[in-house]
């Protein structure tokens, strides 16, 4: 049975792929749905979704269309996450792959900078880290990442060292390949699959701790951002809840989206592989 | 704005009515006060320093004006706007050198010890001059403070000072401490700075950080009958959505402050038992003001100054960020000042296209984006109709192809990019208009003033013209000159626009209907609340 088959026979999974795919076509139709600046006014203040069909969404305390933002918004989730994701991974890739493959000394040294990232919680980090370098969208993610790069170190790590004792990694010693292209050209690719299983849940908490960053104000101010909305509409929560509700369901979704498709990838590569 | 318009008229009605029969005790009460109870309300801050002596700002004042007291009260009906407290009498000479303060008699600290002139001499001399942020500037020539008898205060100024003016800082400005408590060791580092004393109607009891502050009523009071209230807890609520349904859930009597989010007023006015009170915040009044760095080039262009003007559409401001709670501005002194306001002054309607049209003029013509240039705007994030008037002005500058970027900041960062550091372009900040231009409005416009300090003019703008006014007014002590003075000061600011002056708003109360006489005074929040009770 082919990969692809296996993983659209988990529903959990394919739920999770078309939200996620929604989410990438709101991202990447954006622009072309709503033209210009999303923060632009564009009614009458405070309007409840569903009365005006030009604004079907209704409009925030300024009269920004909150349809026009939820597609932007989108689009910032997922720049964030992915590229939090990718960095985090990156890093604790290399990271663990010297310190499993170097040993001694490096190792050390590299595992108790590790532990020292690990002991500090990485919401406060990011938040630290933000309020003194100042919000951005480049600031944000390099938060996020440098919070979520140890969890990926460490399993790389672990991975390497059972790797290294294979036999074609005393191979390509015997034929004298140098050290670094051996542990990042032979040892690395194979300790890549359970080091990618934890992306999606690096994704999904990555989107959560942008929207807590925005939340608390500390986002990019010149972007939309789901955490962002839900904070303006906290002042009016009793009045239009609908400002908080709109996003919040939004962030709930994509994280929930996020973690089902990444665990039906997970799955399926996990079953690949106890049959190869 | 129709607030402001009633509550300007109710002054003027209120002193006609004082003048008219002045053996009226005060307006008649509407029920009579009953003793008693303890009244709870919200605070969203605690502040570091509770000596309002040395910070004279609302968020001190909100708590410790019932323990320390003034010299006077603003009033809506006394003579001149005020009401004595500490001083039942203040009388200035003609030329302008000294002024001479009765002091009330019988009055005792709530220590024990009794208040005599030296305590007002040390205050004024030791602290409201050297250490007072507005003090600084009204007492700077303060030069001694005599006292022929226990009950005589005379204030000795070295240069000519404005009895209208020193009157008008009476209510702010002139919170009277202990000399027997202050005269050892450093004054900002005296432990009463945080458990103050004072000869208020309430003493300190306790304060739990994060949670309350207690304050107990004074039973040896100098006030007949007063304090009703045998207690007032001031119950921390840093979310302000919380203090709405502390409200409804009779947690709290009052919220002051609008600590209610405007857009919950409508609603919870209709709830039971809660009224919302616009009244009792004439005497404070903040305005919404942009601050431009002219050491930009593009902003020490009066086109351009003009054409952001005509691009703020001021009544959609009123509208939305402040929900109608608000009146649109015309100028550096705020609509309901009875004395210095007029509205004889150059106006900038809400016109995209003259916009438009004054910055092409002023050759700073569209590029093929759209954009003229980009400008660094921080709006101040002290309240959120602030934050939100950032948003609303990041667009009505795109409108005329101004590309602002948002930069947000926490207090003290926002205070040391735009006050000491420079690093702005535009800023929103809520300066605070105190019933004179002298206390804290011209320091907005005016030249040579040291770089980090907070609420002044740190924009670079230097105007000779302007600036020889403020000096001049300074110094003229007949009130209608000054006045006058005052007035064609507004006019030149209006004109070369070294600011830009949007709206101006007061506060809202919420609060429970057994609370009696509230908002009675000018500065009700900030105010002694001796008369304050409570129905069981």
């Amino acid at each position: 049975m082919n990969p692809l088959r296996r993983f659209l026979r988990a529903r959990e999974a394919v739920a999770g792929a078309i939200i996620l795919v929604a989410l990438f076509a709101m991202a990447l139709t954006a622009s072309l749905f709503f033209p210009g600046d999303p923060q632009a006014i564009a009614g009458p203040a405070l309007l409840p979704p569903f009365q005006d069909w030009s604004l079907p969404l209704g409009t925030d305390r300024l009269g920004r269309d909150v349809m026009a933002e939820l597609f932007h918004g989108a689009g910032t989730s997922l720049v964030v996450g992915l590229a939090a994701a990718a960095a985090a991974l990156a890093v604790g890739a290399i990271v663990g792959t010297l310190a499993g493959f170097a040993g001694g000394l490096v190792d050390e040294v590299l595992m108790r900078i590790t532990d020292a990232f690990q002991t500090v919680p990485s919401f406060l980090l990011a938040l630290a880290f933000v309020s003194i370098v100042g919000p951005s969208l480049g600031v944000v993610v390099t938060a996020i990442a440098l919070g979520a790069w140890t969890g990926p170190a460490r399993v790389a790590r672990a991975e390497v060292l059972s790797i290294r004792e294979r036999d074609f990694v005393a191979g390509a010693r015997v034929i004298g390949m140098h050290p670094l292209e051996i542990a990042f050209r032979e040892v690395l690719p194979n300790a890549l699959p359970p080091v990618l299983a934890l992306s999606s849940v690096i994704v999904a908490a990555a989107i959560l701790t942008e929207a807590a960053l925005s939340f608390l104000g500390l986002g990019d101010p010149n972007r939309v951002t789901w955490g962002g909305m839900i904070a303006e509409g906290r002042a009016v929560l009793r009045t239009a809840p609908f400002l908080s509700i709109i996003p919040g369901v939004a962030l709930v979704l994509t994280v929930l989206g996020v973690y089902l498709a990444g665990e039906g990838v997970v799955e399926t590569t996990a079953v690949r592989r106890s049959l190869s | 704005m129709s607030d402001f318009t009633i509550s300007r008229r109710t002054v003027l009605a209120g002193s006609a009515l004082l003048l008219a029969s002045t053996a009226l005790p005060t307006i008649a009460l509407a029920q009579t006060p009953k003793k008693g109870g303890r009244l709870v309300v919200a605070a969203d801050s605690e502040p570091r320093n509770l000596n309002p002596a040395i910070v004279a700002s609302n968020a001190v004042f909100f708590i410790s004006s019932k323990i320390v007291e003034t010299l006077a009260e603003a009033s809506f009906e006394g003579k001149d706007g005020l009401d004595p407290r500490l001083a039942t009498g203040w009388e200035g000479a003609a030329d302008g050198l000294s002024v001479t303060f009765k002091l009330r008699e019988g009055v005792k600290w709530h220590d024990g010890k009794p208040f005599t002139s030296a305590d007002v001499a040390f205050s004024a001399l030791q602290i409201w001059k050297p250490l007072q942020n507005l003090g600084r500037t009204v007492f700077k020539d303060l030069e001694a403070v005599d006292t022929p008898d226990e009950l005589t205060a005379v204030f000795k100024f070295a240069r000519p000072t404005p009895f209208q003016l020193i009157r008008n800082a009476l209510p702010a400005l002139s919170s009277v401490v202990p000399k027997h408590i202050y005269e050892t060791g450093k004054i900002e580092e005296n432990p009463a700075n945080n458990a103050p004393i004072g000869t208020g109607p309430f003493k300190f009891a306790e304060h739990k950080p994060g949670e309350y502050y207690r304050l107990e009523k004074n039973a040896d009071y100098w006030g007949k009958d007063q304090p009703y209230l045998d207690e007032i807890i001031y119950q921390v609520l840093p979310d302000r959505a919380s203090a709405a349904s502390a409200l409804e859930a009779e947690e709290i009597q009052l919220a002051a402050f609008s600590a209610v989010p405007l857009a919950d007023l409508d609603r919870i006015s209709k709830v039971p038992g809660l009224k919302v009170i616009t009244k009792g915040y004439e005497g404070l009044t903040y305005q919404l003001v942009v601050e431009i760095n002219h050491r930009r080039k593009e902003l020490a262009d009066l086109n351009v100054r003009q054409a952001i003007a005509h691009a703020i559409d001021k009544d959609f401001v009123v509208k939305t960020v402040f929900l109608g709670y608000a009146a649109t501005a015309t100028g550096p002194v705020p609509k309901n000042d009875p004395q210095f306001y007029t509205a004889d002054v150059p106006t900038y309607a809400f016109d995209v296209a003259k916009a438009n049209a004054l910055l092409d003029e002023a050759g700073y013509s569209k590029g093929d984006d759209g954009k003229r240039f980009s400008l660094k705007l921080l709006p101040a994030p002290y309240f959120n109709e602030t934050k939100q008037f950032g948003d609303y002005l990041r667009q009505a500058l795109a409108a005329i192809g101004i590309d602002a970027q948002l930069v947000n900041n926490d207090s003290a960062a926002h205070i040391k990019a735009v006050y000491t550091d420079h690093a702005f372009d535009l800023a929103v900040g809520p300066p605070v208009f105190r019933g004179d231009p002298a206390i804290s409005t011209t320091i907005l416009v005016q030249s040579g003033i040291p770089d980090g300090v907070p609420f002044s003019n740190q924009g670079g703008y230097k105007n000779d013209e302007l600036d020889a006014l403020i000096a001049k007014a300074s110094e003229t002590l007949d009130p209608a000159a000054r006045t006058e003075l005052y007035k064609e000061f507004q006019r030149k600011v209006a004109a070369d626009l070294p600011l830009i002056n949007v709206a101006e708003w007061s506060f809202i109360s919420v609060v429970r209907d057994t609370v009696g006489n509230v908002a009675n005074n000018p500065r009700w929040a900030v105010s002694n609340w001796a008369d304050t009770w409570l129905e069981t």
